[in-house]
Formats: structure tokens, sequence, C-alpha cells
């Protein structure tokens, strides 16, 4: 990714993104701290905080094949699971100390099953997410991360109190906060930072200490705002929204912007979905807060039934609030969930008159050329 | 589309579909055999509920439309006509009109990758050629595909405000899971209750729940005769129908339980007389088929198994479960073994929902108690919980010594691997591992 952003925070970013094992990982392991991957977006990660370690969302970024994982999932899965199995099976993962998965999707909830058949990680878990946001699915969720919550205590001889509970949440709203204050850099006319470094900075998010990452991020914020009238993004064609998955791949983005569509905000789970919400820190139970905002109170995605004319609503607002001229829909090959949402998406931005443009992807960005050209034509199908 | 538009569309598609029915049926009266007759009471079974349905349309009485999985005693117990919203592809994917309908999932713009059997359904919403309900009870599982199918469901103009409920299934299947579902049960009648002024009486829940243990007793009964070698019925009689009796039609129905006993009969009969479950082609090889038949293409495919290599289907995914049979003390009982039999037992859920132990777990025991030579899975392309376990599908049938086979297939769509490449791969298979 090309990048002209000067700032030394950035780059730390932008390292982390791209590789598995960064050194901010490296330095929390060598101070004698303890590591736990996540899937999915709707993991509390705050409850791992609280417990003192460090999450880490997993990824298959730098992965080459899936000659191991192979023998476990087949050619009808998802690329996503099965590059960042095949990279566990290689032993890119050994660092972890623990392994939360949640029910998320048909492929991602089944990376549980296969590493525990194939991986001695010594904490292994799978969280019961419920597929409606209603409050009885609150009530669920929370005994969930109640009894996750038992579970790391026991097993990582820590003690989760309410107040570790709460200090995680304000620290991790801290950083929704911040990346909030990025977005908002994205709703200029030029903006300071393009989609795909902003994807870099969201990403890295997830794979820092919050408490080496939101001093970070406040220096990167502070860089920009000094770069005011230096620099700024003039020489785009559309602004552009992305909607979708699982997407951690900076690339993908700047393949985007590089046919002069410049992507200034987003539906997709390392974006908005995480952070434009924050949790309650004044609720009685830190654990109902968080299950409340796990299930009713982020913006959800396709998994959620009964939710789509919110995630609708979401997605149109942000439209608006960004001044976005056309909307990129991106999935992976084999994901059902946004197979059928682009579906009703279609239908809506027809209704709205608003460009949308459906794209299916592998996980490892490939057939550069051919995403090139279809954007250039989306491009030019909107006149721009 | 008008609503008068939409309700006579999904009319007319739905007679299209009994009547199909009622010439497999005709067919069948054809057959002077204890194997047709039962067919021939199966077909009536479901030319009633069908014609329940269409009567509710055009008299404008409620109805719900719903799924197998979704308590269906209780639906009986209501007394409440209902179809099931995937009923063609699992019913009627042999019906002449399905590749054309599956050419029309295409032009919807729908992804070829998403399961044929949810892409049916979606083609005939969209297209006002289903029955537009009283109201929906969903599926939330066991896949994505079910998920998404809810949402583009109430996303459809001429269904938006049809109310919806969707109980929700928890991801675990501990006592707490299925207190929960339970809750979700209880709230699923009230909603019914009160969108279609049918109430539950519990006397009569007790009394349906009474008849469907009857026939879940027999059919368990039933399973036992499969056990013999050789197998008196393979892939033509048995599961499928009995699935379709049990929970698609009318579920805790005294002439299910009927139909069950003459089931057990037939089948008693021929294990007497040391009859296989194929008069001309002697059994050789003992199958598990590990998923949905290949409703698409079953007749091109199943007898050809049978003849060619003497391969018979002792078993299946839908026909062997540990049913549990319904407490019928109390509401409290009833609700709690309605739900733990919905959540656990049924086909697809019980192993798709889930962790993937149901997967291994049903396959060494059914390897185990039905002596099977081969496991087939046949990899349904749109199983895609199923295909990421492929491996340790294939580790459970290493360790237990049985040989394991997967294909790639659409169940329902034989355009995507033709029959003729799924016997090529199956004769590999069997000539490879030296069996029949």
């Amino acid at each position: 990714m090309d990048t002209t952003i000067r700032s030394e925070a950035f780059q730390t970013f932008a390292d982390a993104a791209g590789s598995i094992m960064n050194p901010a990982v490296r330095e929390w392991r060598a101070q004698g701290g303890k590591v736990v991957g996540y899937f999915c977006s709707h993991m509390p990660t705050e409850l791992l905080m609280a417990a003192g370690l460090l999450p880490f969302r997993m990824r298959g970024t730098g992965s080459e094949g899936t000659e191991l994982s192979d023998a476990y999932f087949t050619s009808i899965n998802c690329s996503f699971p099965r590059h960042t199995f095949n990279l566990a099976l290689k032993g890119d993962y050994d660092f972890l100390d623990g392994l939360v998965c949640v029910s998320s999707c048909d492929h991602v909830r089944r990376v549980y099953d296969n590493w525990k058949q194939a991986l001695p990680t010594p904490f292994l878990r799978i969280m019961s997410l419920p597929k409606k946001v209603d409050d009885p699915q609150v009530e669920w969720y929370r005994d969930e991360i109640n009894l996750l919550k038992d579970d790391l205590e026991q097993h990582f001889n820590v003690v989760i109190s309410d107040e570790r509970l709460r200090e995680a949440i304000r620290l991790r709203n801290e950083t929704r906060r911040l990346q909030r204050q990025l977005y908002f850099l994205r709703k200029e006319k030029h903006p300071r930072i393009t989609g795909a470094e902003t994807l870099a900075v969201m990403v890295a998010g997830s794979a820092m200490p919050a408490e080496q990452y939101n001093p970070l991020l406040q220096r990167l914020l502070e860089d920009l705002s000094q770069a005011n009238g230096e620099r700024g993004k003039t020489d785009y064609r559309a602004r552009l929204m992305i909607v979708g998955s699982e997407l951690d791949d900076p690339e993908y983005v700047d393949i985007i912007e590089n046919q002069g569509g410049l992507v200034v905000t987003d539906s997709i789970c390392y974006g908005t979905r995480t952070m434009w919400v924050d949790v309650d820190e004044q609720a009685a139970d830190p654990v109902e807060a968080l299950a409340r905002y796990y299930i009713q109170e982020r913006p959800s995605c396709p998994r959620m039934n009964g939710d789509q004319p919110r995630r609708e609503k979401f997605v149109q607002d942000l439209i608006q609030e960004f001044a976005v001229d056309g909307v990129i829909g991106e999935r992976m090959l084999f994901c059902d969930f946004w197979c059928a949402e682009h579906y009703m998406n279609k239908q809506d931005f027809k209704e709205a008159g608003i460009p949308f443009l459906q794209l299916d992807r592998e996980y490892i960005t490939s057939g550069k050329g051919q995403l090139m050209t279809r954007v250039q034509a989306f491009l030019e199908t909107m006149g721009k | 589309m008008e609503k008068h538009e939409v309700k006579q569309r999904a009319l007319a598609r739905y007679k299209q579909e009994r009547d199909w029915f009622a010439f497999l049926l005709q067919a069948a009266e054809y057959m002077d055999t204890p194997e047709g007759k039962l067919q021939v009471k199966m077909l009536r079974i479901l030319l009633e509920s069908k014609q329940n349905v269409i009567d509710c349309v055009e008299q404008d009485k409620p109805f719900v439309a719903a799924y197998f999985c979704t308590a269906p005693e209780l639906f009986t117990a209501m007394d409440l006509p209902w179809f099931m919203i995937m009923e063609t592809p699992f019913l009627a994917a042999s019906a002449p009109y399905i590749l054309e309908d599956l050419q029309g999932t295409e032009e919807l713009g729908l992804g070829t990758d998403l399961c044929t059997a949810i892409r049916l359904p979606i083609y005939y919403i969209e297209t006002g050629q289903m029955p537009v309900p009283s109201a929906v009870i969903g599926l939330l599982s066991p896949c994505d595909g079910t998920t998404m199918l809810q949402q583009v469901l109430q996303h459809n103009k001429a269904w938006h405000d049809v109310p919806i409920f969707c109980p929700d299934p928890p991801y675990k299947s501990d006592e707490r899971a299925i207190n929960y579902f339970a809750n979700e049960l209880r709230q699923m009648v009230r909603f019914v209750e009160k969108h279609t002024g049918h109430r539950l009486e519990i006397d009569r829940l007790r009394a349906v729940c009474e008849e469907s243990n009857r026939t879940y007793a027999l059919w368990q009964e039933y399973n036992e005769l499969r056990r013999a070698v050789p197998s008196p019925h393979g892939w033509e009689i048995g599961g499928p129908q009995a699935f379709g009796v049990s929970q698609c039609f009318r579920a805790g129905d005294p002439r299910c339980t009927d139909w069950f006993r003459q089931l057990l009969e037939c089948g008693e009969e021929r294990v007497k007389a040391g009859r296989g479950a194929n008069d001309y082609a002697p059994e050789k090889i003992r199958l598990l088929w590990f998923d949905i038949m290949p409703h698409g293409w079953i007749q091109e495919f199943m007898p050809w198994l049978e003849q060619e290599w003497g391969a018979v289907l002792v078993m299946d995914m839908f026909s062997n479960f540990p049913y549990t049979m319904i407490d019928t003390t109390s509401e409290e009982t009833m609700f709690h073994d309605l739900a733990k039999r919905n959540l656990i037992d049924v086909p697809m859920i019980r192993q798709a929902r889930g962790t993937a132990e149901n997967f291994s777990g049903d396959i060494i025991r059914m390897v185990k108690d039905y002596k099977i030579d081969a496991v087939i899975w046949p990899g349904h392309m749109g199983h895609k919980d199923g295909a990421a376990t492929a491996g340790i599908m294939r580790e459970t049938c290493r360790d237990l010594g049985v040989p394991f086979l997967h294909i790639g297939v659409d169940l329902f769509d034989k355009r995507y691997t033709s029959v003729d490449e799924v016997k090529a791969k199956v004769s590999e298979f069997f000539s490879g591992m030296g069996l029949g």
C-alpha cells in the first residue's frame, strides 16, 4: 500500500496490519503477557482485557496457501478460515495462549471443531451467539459472557472484577471514540487519509494492547491535523463506501482507490460496525452492558435476523453523512449471509437511486486486473 | 405485484405442485406391493395437507408457513394448517419444473454458491409463487442460508406485513439451551395464537404428543429392523418418507402412526422371509448416505447403486436419531421435550446447528449399529458447515476402518455435478476399496 502519510504512528499501524506477529505482541509476550485469539467482532474483547490478556483478532495475513487446512475444510468453504487455519497449522499462531470462537457463521464456527481436533492450544472455547436482537437474547449472551468469565478466571488464575471490567470498557470505548474521530476526517471534501490507510489503522487496533494503541492513534490524529492544508485527497473521481464482511487487507481497498474511487466510509466488521456506538459505561451490571451492546446496540451483521431494516438505515445514514456517491458490496465467495444481504441491498439502493457494485472475492486478494476493470466500469457508469 | 395477483399466482403454482403429487399417487396406485401401498398412503396424507393449504388461501382462513423443526405437534394441537417453506426442494425436487425454477433463481441474481434449497423458496417468494400465509414461523438453523431466507422473506413487499416469529436456536445443546429454546417455543405459541386465532389447549397437546410418541416408537422399532442383513429396505422406502410423515404433514396424527405401523409390518415380513431391499439385486455393500437424499436426481442414481453394485442404502441422515419421547406429565415437561426434540434430535438441525460432535457421533453409532461397509458424504453445495467438517468425518471413518467418500454435489440440481460423474466417482471408490 502506497502512503503519503508522514507519521511514525501510522507506520506502526501499517506494520501491525501487514503481519501476524508484530512488535507490540512480541513485547507483550516478552513481558510475560498472555495472548488470546478470537474470531468475529461479536467477541466481547473487553472481557479478555479485564482478565489482563491481550485479545488478538484472527487473520490470515501473509498466507500463501491452504495446503494443510484443505484436509479439514473443502473447496466450498470460505477462504478466510481456510487461510487462517492454515497459518495456525503451520505454527504461525503458536504464540496464542488461548482461542475463543463465536458461532458466527457456518465456516468460521467449524474452526473451533477443527482446532480442537488438530491443535493443542490450552484454552479453547466457543460462545453461543444468538441470531436475534431481542431481550431474551441479551440475557442468553449475558450468561454466555459470564460462563466465559468463569472459565477465564479459572484457567488463567485471575479475577475479573466489575472494576476491571469497567476499566476495560472505558479503555475500549476510548479506542472507539478515537477511531470515530479518524472516520470523521474522511467526511471532508479532501480527506487526509484514504480508505486503505484507515483500514490498516483499524486492523492494527485488533492486534495491539489498547494501552499502546490509543495514544498512538491520538498521535496519528494530531499528525493528520497538523498536515491540514498540506495534504488531502483531491484527485479522486468518486466517494465510495464499502459494505460487506471480514475485510482486513488494505491492499484490496488500495486497488479500488487507485482507480479513482476514494473509500470514505464503510460498514464492514473491521470498520464502523465495531466502533460507531459505545458500550454503556454507567450500567449497573457491566456484563449485561456488554451483552446488550454486542446483541442490540452495535450495528449488526446479517446473521442477526430481523435487523435488516436497521442495517439498511445505518448504511443509508452513513451514505448521507459521508456524501457517498456509490457503494461497493464485497463478500467472500460461499458466504450466504452477505450473498442474501447484498441481494437486498441491491433492491434498496436501486429504490434510493444509489449506485451499487457487487464484488465477490477470495480472502487473499487475487484477480487484481478483474477488480480494477470492474471498479473502473462502475465509476464510468456513475458518470465519474 | 398486487396482493390479489400474488394470491392467484401462488395458488396456481401450489396447485401445480399438488397435481404433481396427484400424478405420483396415480402411478403408485398401480404398485401392487406392500411398499407401494405405503407410498399411496403417504401421498394421500401429503395431498390432503396440500389441499388444506389451498382451501385456506381460497377461503381466507388462517394458516402458517413454517418448518419441520419448529415443533409441528403444536400446529396439530392447535388444528392449524401449515406448509413447509422449503417444501418444494425437500419433497418435490423430482417435479418436471424444477430445472426451470433453478434457472429462475439464477436470473434473479442470487449467487449460485447459495444453497439451492434456499434459493428455490426465495425465488418462489420473490416471484409471487408461494402462498402468503397469515403468519410465518421462521427458521434460524441449521445454516446461514436459512437465516437469510427468513430475512429476504421479510424484505419482500408481499410478505413484508406478514407477522413473523423465529425461534432462536442456541448453538449449545445442554439443559440451559433446551430451557431457552422451550421459552422460545412458548413465545411462538403466543404469537401464533395472536395472529391466527387458533388456541393451544394443553390436554389436546398432550393427546397429540402421546400420538407422536407412538409414531416415534414405531419408527425406532422399524429402524431396528434395518440392522438385519440383508436390510429389508433401501433408498426407496423408509427414512425420507418417515421424516415427511412424522414431521412435515400432520405430526401427532393417528393416520401417521398407522403409516408407521404398516411400514413396520412390511419390514418385518421381509426380514422373516430373508428378503433384501431389492429382489433382483442381492445386497453386497451396506451404505450410510450421510446427508439428505439426492431428491433432484434420485431416480437416476439410487436404482443404479443397487443394480450395478448391490449397494443398499441401509441408513441415511434423515432416518435415524435417538428421538426423545415427550414426557406428557405437564405443560412444562411437554415444552421441554418438544424443545429438546426440535433442537437436538431432528435431522440436519441435530448435526449442523451446533458443534461437530454429532457428525462424528452419529457416524460412529450408525456404522456400528448397521454394519456399514462404506460411508458416503455427498457434500451438498449448500452444506458449508458439513463441508468444514469433512476432515473430522474422514478421520472418524478412518478410526472405524470404514471407507469414506466425499463427492461434491447439488442434491437438487443435477447440473452441478452430472449424475454420470457421480456414478463414476462412486464406482471408482467401490473398486478402489475392493467393495462390491
